[in-house]
């Protein structure tokens, strides 16, 4: 088990002693004591078998979960006090998800998935389509402002998605299996998308099952039966 | 999250089911449309009988007996009891300009040559009572000649389109048979006083000399006179209507031969065009009443099919309320994109339920020839209608999605 590190002014995500409990017939403790540090500007990878936890760890990291005990302390902001409506705040200012299933509006254009998040955050619709068309240009999708998710490539769909996460320029990118409904050669344009996101000074955590997409990270986090089983520092 | 952009977004949402959205709303569309073709037809009918009864009609006093316990239309029950001497009398009245006798004349057929039809009455009135005006050719009649006037319904009944000018056999209820010579056709098939009703159907219009032939003994002068059903007293203009009407009725009770004539348990009735105006409203307000209360029902049923679609909505877009909510969306704005989406749709129900009753309401008015008045205010009336009929059902499929819990939502297939 990880020693629990301090809390710094520096970090992005900081996680304290965070328990999750489930009453199904019996109590589960989905997450039995985590604490983590995601420092700003660091690409953490989190790793662990189905039923271990990682999927809770990203929807308390997230804002989606409320811990049951501990503190969630993010881009500065102590969120276990928080309201439900200042959570969904704090979660569209300072988190951007990436899904494993893209989750795009279908019905609205690329352009218009992309300034969503700006939508919730009251900024004007003059600055936000600037934005979501600047977004969209950096992730290489600038000629397909106008399209529907279902006039796109699953590359380009889980593209539009990065460019919807940043649209906040949020403290943390959370991406939850972002590869695991693309093709290889579309999982490495992606991952190579997160590389130089995070080398532009983003702070990433992805989650993962592939070891192999786990390496693009600086740090691999293990995770086990709602604990975190070890932390493992990769060497470029 | 303003409001343009949830309407946009209801907007793009009710686009995507067209059909369904559009069944949605018919149950607000039938309603809308319900009223609004009611209350177009009924303020065209209020303006069409202020404008017949109104402008130059509203001198008029409108006299017949009553038996006191019969109620209904204008002339309901009316005999005849008013004497020439009655008429003369009630000319000389303060502020009288004239008085109009009028008469039904009892017939069995005309005859245009071989072309026989049948027609039950032709009406009778003294004086020459059509203006230029009022003929889309000829002329009046004059009293004391064989000449009639037909209005277009009567001039279409047979084969060749009678104009002024052509000669009409009547067949009279007794079996005599008199020829008479067309002189004008009017220019409209409405009715040309308060007493003939509403609807448009062939008539003839005779003077009542020679035509009338009801007569009696007249009680003051000892002569035979005719005796006529109802009276027009036309005041000399609108502000002496009233005093016009009293003193005409103080005559009938206190010097006519009217007033012995009368059987017990008859009243002399005198109505201006106002009052007569009144009743008609007072009708409308009811028939109003009613139609609104069918149409309130019809809007329940609207509102629970877009209850029930919203429900649906919800649960099909539960993994998209987990994304806004994902993105930053608060429960207050999930919310409103539900409620605006259900207000949308009673907008947009009551919008072509107006649209589709002011069309049913022209059609009607051109139908029965009625100027078309556009109810404005009921226009309002209709979309206000429809944004709450829209809010009230959508707040619970509305408050379902926004409590919808986003981990859920987002694993949501």
């Amino acid at each position: 088990m990880a020693t629990v590190p301090e809390t710094t002014v520096e970090s992005a995500v900081s996680l304290r002693d965070v328990r999750r409990r489930y009453d199904r017939g019996e109590p589960v403790d989905a997450l039995a004591g985590v604490s983590l540090d995601l420092p700003r500007g660091s690409y953490t990878a989190v790793m662990g078998p189905s039923g271990s936890g990682k999927s809770t760890l990203m929807n308390v990291v997230g804002l989606l979960d409320t811990p049951t005990d501990g503190a969630v302390t993010i881009g500065g902001t102590d969120a276990s006090s928080l309201s439900e409506s200042e959570r969904a705040r704090v979660r569209g200012a300072e988190v951007g998800f990436v899904f494993q299933t893209f989750n795009l509006m279908p019905r609205l254009t690329a352009l218009d998935n992309v300034a969503l998040p700006m939508v919730f955050a009251g900024v004007p619709r003059p600055e936000r389509r600037e934005r979501a068309r600047r977004l969209l240009e950096r992730v290489g999708l600038g000629d397909r402002l106008d399209h529907l998710p279902n006039e796109l490539s699953g590359g380009q769909r889980q593209r539009v998605a990065i460019a919807r996460a940043l649209a906040n320029d949020p403290a943390i990118l959370l991406a939850d299996e972002p590869t695991g409904n693309l093709d290889s050669a579309t999982s490495d344009a992606v991952l190579a998308l997160f590389d130089e996101l995070h080398t532009e000074g983003n702070t990433v955590l992805l989650v993962t099952h592939e070891r192999a997409v786990a390496e693009h990270a600086e740090r691999i986090v293990h995770v086990l039966d709602g604990r975190v089983e070890r932390v493992e520092t990769l060497r470029r | 999250m303003d409001l343009g952009e949830s309407v946009g977004m209801s907007l793009s949402a009710i686009r995507g089911h067209k059909l369904r959205s559009g069944l949605t709303v018919l149950g607000v569309v039938i309603g809308i449309t319900a009223v609004i073709t009611f209350v177009t037809l009924g303020g065209s009918l209020q303006a069409g009988l202020v404008g017949d009864l109104g402008g130059e009609g509203a001198s008029n006093v409108n006299v017949w007996s009553s038996p006191t316990e019969v109620s209904g239309p204008p002339g309901a029950g009316a005999q005849p009891v008013f004497t020439d001497r009655d008429v003369r009398e009630l000319d000389r009245q303060q502020d009288v300009r004239q008085v109009v006798a009028r008469g039904t004349v009892r017939l069995s057929t005309v005859s245009d040559g071989n072309d026989t039809v049948a027609l039950q009455q032709a009406t009778a009135y003294g004086r020459s009572y059509f203006a230029p005006d009022d003929l889309r050719e000829g002329r009046s009649f004059r009293q004391g000649a064989d000449e009639a006037v037909l209005n277009p319904a009567a001039a279409a009944l047979f084969e060749d389109e009678l104009r002024a000018g052509d000669t009409l056999t009547l067949a009279l209820e007794d079996g005599r048979e008199v020829d008479v010579r067309v002189v004008g056709v009017l220019d409209t098939s409405t009715a040309q006083d308060p007493f003939e009703g509403f609807t448009q159907g062939p008539r003839v219009y005779l003077p009542t000399d020679p035509f009338y032939e009801r007569v009696v003994t007249g009680p003051t002068s000892g002569d035979p006179e005719r005796v006529y059903q109802t009276l027009f007293v036309i005041a000399d203009g609108p502000e002496q209507v009233g005093g016009v009407r009293e003193r005409t009725l103080t005559y009938l009770a206190e010097e006519s031969d009217a007033a012995t004539l009368v059987a017990p348990n008859v009243e002399f009735v005198a109505q201006t065009n106002e009052q007569l105006l009144d009743q008609v409203r007072d009708i409308l307000d009811t028939l109003t009443a009613f139609v609104t209360g069918v149409a309130v029902i019809s809007l329940v049923v609207g509102a629970i099919g877009i209850a029930n679609i919203m429900l649906v909505s919800v649960t099909e877009r539960t993994r998209e309320i987990g994304i806004m909510k994902a993105v930053g969306a608060r429960d207050r704005d999930v919310l409103g994109v539900f409620l605006t989406e259900a207000a949308v749709l009673g907008v947009v129900g009551a919008a072509v339920g107006t649209v589709a009753g002011l069309a049913v309401g022209y059609a009607g008015t051109v139908f029965v020839d009625l100027p078309f008045v556009v109810p404005w205010e009921w226009g309002v009336v209709a979309v206000v209608v429809g944004v709450l009929v829209g809010v009230v059902s959508g707040l619970y499929p509305a408050w379902n999605a926004a409590r919808t819990d986003p981990i859920d939502a987002l694993r949501y297939e």
